[in-house]
């Protein structure tokens, strides 16, 4: 009997996934190690190898299609064994939707999508799981006509739309008042726009009318920003935050590491900043914690998460115990983990697991921000860019190098007290420029 | 002192209609002319060179009208007569100008104009006031400074005023005018040479519409033309000109210089009203015509967008219609080329090469007026049309056409492609046979493949 092939699961929070593109084709030969298909995670694109040697006997999901993991999703083995019969995955009305559109022969459901983004409607638009049934020659005049057949009330049997109905709603609609270039309809019936959803001035229908509605079609989130999305809103919806701000003398550290720089230590702010925060989390337990709203539970490792903005969105790479290592070491795994996420290269374990974040927007000229907490976490800083600025000190105005750090906190595991202590730690740790000629000699 | 409405700073073709335009919408216009009503384009470019390229092209159908049995003997050419009746066409022409500027009420200043402020403007010491201010001062032609000045270094307008032309002529730049020129020449009887730095000449054109032209000149008109390489150490004296061009001494008595057009706004005083060209020498102005300062307007060649005349009246248009506070209105953007070489060659739109440098997927259609009726019965063969249509739509994006009555055909391509047509609607559309128009046709079915009138296509 045949080899299942099985979704793997890549993390301890991943609960499906997409294929994105399956590298092999029903019939090829597989060997053992060879990528098989490549899957999208809510957290990253990975390659999925095969196990054994043989020939690819049968895809089960197809790409674009999410599915559970520890499900079957294909089968490998030699060729006319037989193979246990397995169901595509229905595993939300998702699917559902996606069936239909690619049963209906409208133009609608012909639209090509952008193939690195497999869809999955967002599980928050439900529609209804009605069959749509149109004859083939009211199809074909729809589809000529460039219009949305779905939206013409069927007069046959079981709602079924003929072509007397698509007339009767051509009619109804004003379209043959309708001006269209030709090429605007060709270039409609290619797109799958429908001409009466565009919004036409009663002039005549162009080009440009038909292109503009193109750009303006719903392009479905990538799995990323997806996440992000979803992690996002509950964090927002479940952990009360509230904010305070410090603004943090940066004149002798921004001095120190141009010193560093000249001798060609890697040291960057960012670095100081975390040992800083690594540091004020080991003195206050209750910021290092997480709550589920009844019980605390205290981290006794500090997990340090480090936003790394994309091009396509956002990940939060970790720095595991980050309580044990000096700075030189979280200046190395720092770098490391950031070059990896930009690469795409991040192991789903290496994103997960943090318990506290820093968000840095300091190379954005940004005066000062907030951040959203993570969840699973109880705070996060948002750092600002070190800017020059006039400041009292010994009752003069003088110019210093200035940064403002904003923390979010939980306000369930922290009051505002403890907050403003939190971050004023941070502060001293940071303007303490003896401390960091220690740490750097 | 006076005010206006609307004040346009010269009469060529874009600067005439945009005052004819802005009097027509009431506004109280004026237009301010240093030289002659009616600018490059009917005082030294289209018009005098269409006399001239007609005259031409005449004088060779008459030597080959042995085909139709017709013997001509003694065909001689009087240049002087020729002139003559240019001059004629061009004064007529003028004078209808005058006539159109009067009956609209457009009140005419003889003189050079320049800004004071933004709406005061200085014409030959007499003061006007402007609401408005088209600026349409057009071109002039470029000549490199390394070129001796002498009376055997002509550009085109220096060209034109020539009393007889030389027995051999040399043309500096294989650009439309220089190749007009160089050919309108070659039939009257020069020797021509043409000397284009870059690879090949009529550069804007797909490469087989510059292998029909090239060939034919080459051949049927016997110019030399020199690619690839740059004109040096030009001389000149009262016997010729002479220059090198690679290893080679070219030696000639007169050299056309055709290198391109320069903006003009010299005498403007632009930074009285706030403004300043660009590095080119270009006034800078949107698809509203309109400049930096909210009041004032830039059409045609001072733009340095495409120089043509046509483009200027278009922008004209639009410019007039905004200077009197109509609804903005953008001028169109698809502007036919008209290039009146033997053969003459006219496209509009997207060319092939251009489709190719944007990675857009095209189909091309192609008809040879070989296989046409009406070419073979008059005996003008040469050519082709060609359009360029979307892959994917059908959409016509281009079009080319090369040979006789190229320049007015475009028309009809040009109405297609601005109305959206798809190759399958040109091919539906009945054309008159026996017509050259015809060949449209018979290309847009050459772009599906299913051409009536030659072979199928061989399977690559």
């Amino acid at each position: 009997m045949a080899t299942p092939i099985i979704m793997p699961k890549f993390g301890q929070m991943t609960e499906e996934s997409t294929i994105v593109e399956w590298q092999k084709k029903e019939g090829d030969k597989v060997a053992k190690g060879e990528i098989l298909f490549t899957v999208e995670t809510d957290k990253s694109v990975m390659d999925v190898e095969s196990f054994v040697d043989g020939t690819l006997l049968k895809i089960v999901v197809p790409a674009g299609t999410t599915a559970p993991v520890q499900t079957t999703v294909g089968f490998v083995g030699q060729p006319g064994e037989s193979i246990l019969a397995v169901e595509t995955p229905k595993p939300a009305p998702q699917a559902e939707v996606a069936h239909v559109a690619a049963t209906v022969p409208v133009s609608r459901a012909k639209a090509p999508m952008p193939k690195a983004e497999p869809i999955t409607p967002a599980p928050a638009v439900s529609t209804p799981a009605i069959v749509f049934r149109i004859s083939p020659r009211a199809a074909a005049l729809a589809r000529e006509s460039a219009i949305d057949a779905t939206k013409v009330v069927g007069s046959g049997p079981e709602g079924r739309v003929v072509e007397k109905d698509v007339r009767a709603y051509l009619e109804e609609h004003g379209y043959e008042q309708l001006r269209i270039t030709p090429a605007a309809r060709q270039l409609a019936i290619k797109e799958g726009i429908d001409i009466l959803a565009l919004r036409s001035d009663g002039g005549r229908i162009g080009v440009a009318d038909v292109e503009r509605a193109i750009a303006e079609k719903p392009r479905p989130m990538s799995k990323m920003r997806q996440v992000i999305a979803q992690r996002l809103q509950q964090s927002v919806v479940t952990a009360p935050h509230f904010f305070v701000t410090v603004q943090v003398d940066m004149t002798d550290l921004v001095a120190l590491r141009a010193q560093l720089k000249e001798k060609n230590a890697p040291f960057t702010v960012t670095d100081f900043i975390a040992r800083a925060v690594v540091l004020t989390l080991q003195e206050f337990p209750d910021v290092n914690s997480s709550t589920d709203g009844k019980t605390i539970r205290w981290h006794s490792h500090v997990h340090l998460g480090l936003a790394v903005s994309l091009e396509q969105g956002l990940v939060v790479p970790v720095i595991r115990n980050a309580d044990e290592l000096s700075l030189l070491e979280i200046n190395q795994r720092s770098r490391e983990l950031a070059e990896r996420a930009r690469a795409g290269k991040l192991a789903p374990d290496e994103m997960t697991g943090g318990t506290f974040t820093i968000s840095n927007m300091g190379m954005l000229d940004v005066e000062n921000f907030t951040a959203i907490i993570n969840p699973g976490e109880s705070a996060i800083l948002a750092v600002s860019s070190t800017l020059q600025k006039p400041v009292v000190r010994d009752d003069k105005v003088v110019v210093r190098h200035v940064m403002k750090m904003t923390l979010s906190a939980d306000h369930r595991i922290i009051d505002g007290a403890l907050a403003a202590r939190f971050i004023n730690t941070i502060k001293t740790k940071i303007e303490d420029i003896e401390l960091w000629k220690r740490s750097t000699s | 002192m006076e005010t206006f409405d609307v004040v346009v700073i010269g009469a060529g073709p874009g600067g005439y209609p945009a005052a004819i335009r802005a009097a027509q919408l009431g506004a109280k216009t004026a237009i301010v002319e240093n030289e002659q009503l009616g600018g490059t384009c009917l005082n030294w470019g289209c018009i005098p060179t269409k006399v001239m390229i007609a005259a031409s092209e005449l004088y060779a159908r008459i030597k080959q009208a042995e085909v139709f049995g017709i013997t001509a003997k003694g065909v001689a050419l009087d240049y002087a007569a020729l002139l003559e009746h240019r001059n004629k066409a061009v004064a007529q022409l003028r004078a209808g100008i005058k006539q159109l500027l009067t009956a609209n009420g457009v009140t005419q200043f003889a003189g050079t104009a320049s800004f004071q402020d933004r709406n005061t403007i200085d014409v030959n010491g007499a003061t006007i006031r402007a609401k408005n201010v088209i600026l349409a001062t057009g071109s002039t032609s470029a000549i490199p400074g390394f070129l001796p000045k002498h009376v055997r270094i002509v550009e085109s307008r220096g060209f034109l005023e020539l009393a007889a032309l030389p027995d051999s002529l040399m043309v500096m730049g294989g650009g439309y005018i220089g190749c007009e020129l160089a050919c309108l020449a070659a039939r009257l009887g020069s020797r021509v040479t043409i000397v284009e730095l870059l690879e090949d000449i009529l550069l804007l054109l797909d490469s087989d519409a510059r292998r029909e032209v090239r060939a034919h000149m080459e051949k049927n008109l016997g110019i030399r033309i020199l690619t690839g390489k740059a004109l040096e150490n030009v001389t000149a004296d009262d016997a010729g000109v002479r220059g090198t061009c690679g290893a080679e001494t070219l030696d000639v008595k007169l050299l056309l210089v055709s290198v391109g057009r320069q903006p003009v706004t010299g005498s403007l005083k632009l930074e009285n009203a706030g403004l300043r060209p660009t590095d080119k020498g270009c006034i800078e102005a949107d698809e509203f015509g309109r400049t930096k300062v909210p009041t004032i307007y830039a059409i045609g060649d001072v733009t340095g967008k495409t120089q043509l005349a046509h483009y200027a009246t278009a922008q004209a248009m639009a410019a007039a219609a905004n200077a009197c506070g109509q609804k903005l209105e953008k001028y169109d953007t698809l502007v036919p080329g008209a290039i009146f070489t033997a053969p003459e060659v006219a496209l509009v739109g997207l060319t092939e090469s251009e489709a190719k440098k944007q990675g857009r997927a095209v189909l091309t259609g192609k008809f040879r007026f070989a296989g046409l009726g009406r070419a073979i019965a008059v005996n003008e063969t040469t050519g082709f049309v060609k359009w360029i249509a979307d892959a994917g739509t059908d959409q016509l994006l281009g079009a080319t056409a090369v040979g006789a009555h190229a320049t007015e055909l475009i028309a009809e391509a040009t109405l297609a492609i601005r109305s959206e047509l798809t190759a399958h609607e040109v091919g539906r559309t009945i054309h008159a046979h026996p017509t050259f128009s015809e060949a449209w046709m018979e290309a847009a079915h050459a772009v599906h493949g299913n051409c009536l009138h030659a072979p199928p296509r061989k399977a690559n």
